[in-house]
């Protein structure tokens, strides 16, 4: 490691450090303060925390990682990524936030007024976590494997990634809370929405272009490294060699359609983006952070798209140089993920590593903190405080909160170690947005569907809730395992569903909503708590408040 | 009738009022709206794919250098349209909120939020 990335990352680290001791100071022991920032967030900071908290190593690495491996068809994970917030806009954010609650289960139990959907909840939330969490370790591992490349206490560098990244942010969001863990989110999105604005200024400065690029890797079929040696990719859609800029690289019809299907629906359900949306000051604020989060992530994943058009460019014109002939085979990167770091040498030297190396650990602690903050909310808040011992103080729930932090980091880093990268590599070319992908899945088949419901249909009751969830959880893990266990590199067809069962699972969730709550004599939703998250009495007051404090302060 | 009084302990005359009849009339009026908007975006994204399926022109041709109709809407159009699609329904949204809540003085039961 040379000095540069030794600084790189010590600025880094020094910066987050600050940030949650200083938020540390603000926090109060309370559950509003530790979990939801006070509810004074605002709304380009909650934003920036909102990108920070979704732009992940899958982002970062693996969008451009995806668009190295499989040109056209790798684009449709950013697509995906990016028209997830489509439906958060129009369909939940305000009312998420009106209701006033503290979690995604805490949201579902007070709409449904049932501790049973907060049970169910609670699983799918702690399992989507865990999902999230594991590829967010395997890029750690990743990126200190090739920018450190050496290991500490004589573990391997793929371990010690893992081990330095779970035992930072878990200091971060145990310290910070969510304010601590707001402000790094942002600060580190900024960051990162940087780091891709100056590769790319740098590539411009050196007289890139996109569309001559597009033309150069589409001159040639598309090669990928599988056991050391290089195949030909097969085009889905025409059975021909696959080319960069058509589609069929990596999805047939129905492949294309469950991811997309997988990633919109799945969002929505993503307990650490969702429980952003609790801290916004108001219904309003919440629907036009949204639009900020629409605007700001549709930029970064653009430029990401680029970059990763231009490494694929890039890397097999400079494949001689001794440092990239270690990391390719005939001009190929052996794992995609590298794309974005290599491309960072490449264009700047060294530092220009060091510092794409920076961005991705901001990607995944940014994102591992918020993951591990809604484990924390989950299971302090829902569990312990509502479940388990409703007398209980709130700082009994924040201390819980925080071990329920720790053991979660540390199970997700078990798991993480466990896999071995570049041995999926050869099943699936994009390994860390694939798997992101699955918790994507589980999120968007268990917990959407009840949210839409919940939000939408008056009549949905508690049993309609608790079937549906069930019901999209056991589906999903279902054919996910079966998935692992019978396909190779599923491109399209029952495979590909099975690793993307959102667009199974979630229709068959919400049917089971319907009719349960249709068969049930139960109560449906209370009148205050239709009026509390669809009116806007709140909203309203709070702004006249601001506009009095503001006036005031004239 | 259901009815939300905000911020009890909150300053004299800054207290605000849903009638719940009205807020059911502006969930309808809002979940109408979420679905064509919803419709239109599924519409959209859904196009690119089937466009590929069914008119080879669609990625056949070129635009500008290597990059087909299909290449330069995935990169880049889809994401101009998302914003767009938002900006829009947010601030239909906002309007009708505007218009439909508010005007209760209905005095049936009230309860404070949290």
């Amino acid at each position: 490691m040379s000095g540069t990335d030794t600084a790189s990352l010590a600025v880094f680290a020094l910066v987050a450090t600050l940030v949650s001791v200083v938020a540390w100071r603000h926090t109060r022991a309370t559950t509003v303060d530790f979990f939801l920032a006070g509810r004074r967030t605002g709304m380009i900071t909650n934003a920036g925390a909102i990108c920070g908290d979704y732009l992940s190593a899958a982002s970062f690495l693996g969008v451009a990682g995806a668009v190295y491996a499989s040109g056209l068809d790798g684009i449709w994970y950013a697509t995906g990524f990016a028209a997830g917030f489509v439906p958060v806009l129009l369909f939940v954010a305000a009312p998420l936030r009106r209701l006033g609650t503290v979690s995604l289960p805490d949201f579902l139990a007070v709409r449904f007024d049932s501790a049973q959907v907060r049970v169910a909840a609670v699983v799918s939330v702690e399992l989507v976590i865990l999902s999230y969490l594991v590829p967010q370790a395997v890029g750690s591992g990743l990126t200190w494997e090739l920018l450190v490349g050496q290991g500490i206490a004589g573990l391997s560098p793929y371990v010690t990634g893992i081990v330095v990244s779970t035992v930072a942010v878990g200091g971060i969001v145990v310290i910070g809370g969510m304010r601590g863990t707001t402000w790094n989110q942002a600060l580190q999105f900024g960051f990162l929405l940087a780091v891709v604005v100056w590769l790319s200024a740098l590539l411009w400065a050196g007289g890139f272009s996109y569309p001559a690029a597009v033309e150069q890797a589409s001159a040639e079929p598309l090669q990928a490294v599988v056991s050391d040696r290089l195949v030909g990719v097969t085009n889905q859609l025409s059975g021909e060699s696959a080319r960069f800029g058509a589609p069929g690289a990596r999805y047939g019809p129905i492949g294309q359609v469950a991811l997309l299907v997988t990633l919109v629906l799945g969002t929505a359900g993503l307990p650490h983006v969702m429980n952003r949306y609790f801290t916004a000051v108001t219904g309003r604020a919440a629907r036009a952070t949204t639009v900020w989060v629409l605007g700001l992530a549709g930029s970064f994943y653009a430029l990401a798209v680029l970059l990763g058009t231009a490494a694929r460019v890039m890397v097999a014109g400079r494949a001689e140089e001794p440092w990239l002939a270690e990391l390719t085979v005939d001009g190929v990167l052996r794992v995609p993920e590298h794309a974005l770091l290599v491309l960072g040498r490449l264009l700047a030297g060294t530092p220009g590593l060091a510092v794409v190396s920076a961005a991705a650990f901001a990607a995944m602690v940014s994102t591992i903190g918020g993951l591990l903050l809604a484990a924390a909310a989950s299971f302090g808040h829902d569990v312990v405080a509502r479940i388990w011992r409703p007398s209980a103080s709130p700082r009994v729930a924040v201390v819980a909160g925080r071990g329920a932090g720790i053991v979660v980091s540390v199970l997700a880093a078990v798991v993480a170690i466990s896999v071995e990268p570049e041995r999926l590599v050869a099943t699936f070319p994009s390994v860390i947005a694939t798997m992101v992908t699955w918790a994507f899945a589980l999120a968007g088949s268990a917990l959407t569907p009840a949210v839409l419901l919940g939000i939408w249909w008056r009549d949905a009751t508690a049993r309609g809730a608790v079937a549906g969830i069930w019901t999209g959880a056991i589906i999903a893990v279902g054919a996910l395992v079966v998935g692992l266990v019978i396909g190779p590199d599923p491109s399209d067809g029952l495979s590909a569903v099975l690793l993307a069962p959102a667009m199974i699972a979630a229709p068959i969730s919400a049917v089971t909503i319907v009719v349960v709550s249709r068969l049930d004599t139960g109560p449906s939703v209370r009148p205050r708590v239709w009026t509390r998250m669809h009116g806007t009495a709140a909203d309203r007051q709070t702004e006249r408040m601001a506009q009095i404090t503001l006036r005031g302060r004239r | 009738m259901a009815r939300v009084e905000m911020g009890r302990g909150s300053p004299r005359g800054l207290e605000q009022f849903d009638g719940h009849s009205e807020v059911v009339a502006a969930a309808r009026t809002q979940r109408r709206i979420a679905l064509g908007y919803g419709l239109v975006f599924v519409l959209a994204i859904l196009s690119v794919p089937m466009l590929s399926l069914s008119l080879p022109w669609w990625t056949g041709s070129r635009l500008v250098g290597g990059m087909s109709p299909s290449f330069v809407v995935v990169a880049g159009g889809l994401y101009v349209f998302f914003l767009a699609l938002g900006v829009a329904a947010a601030t239909l949204a906002r309007s009708v909120e505007d218009r439909m809540l508010g005007t209760s003085e209905d005095d049936a039961d009230h309860e404070p939020t949290r």
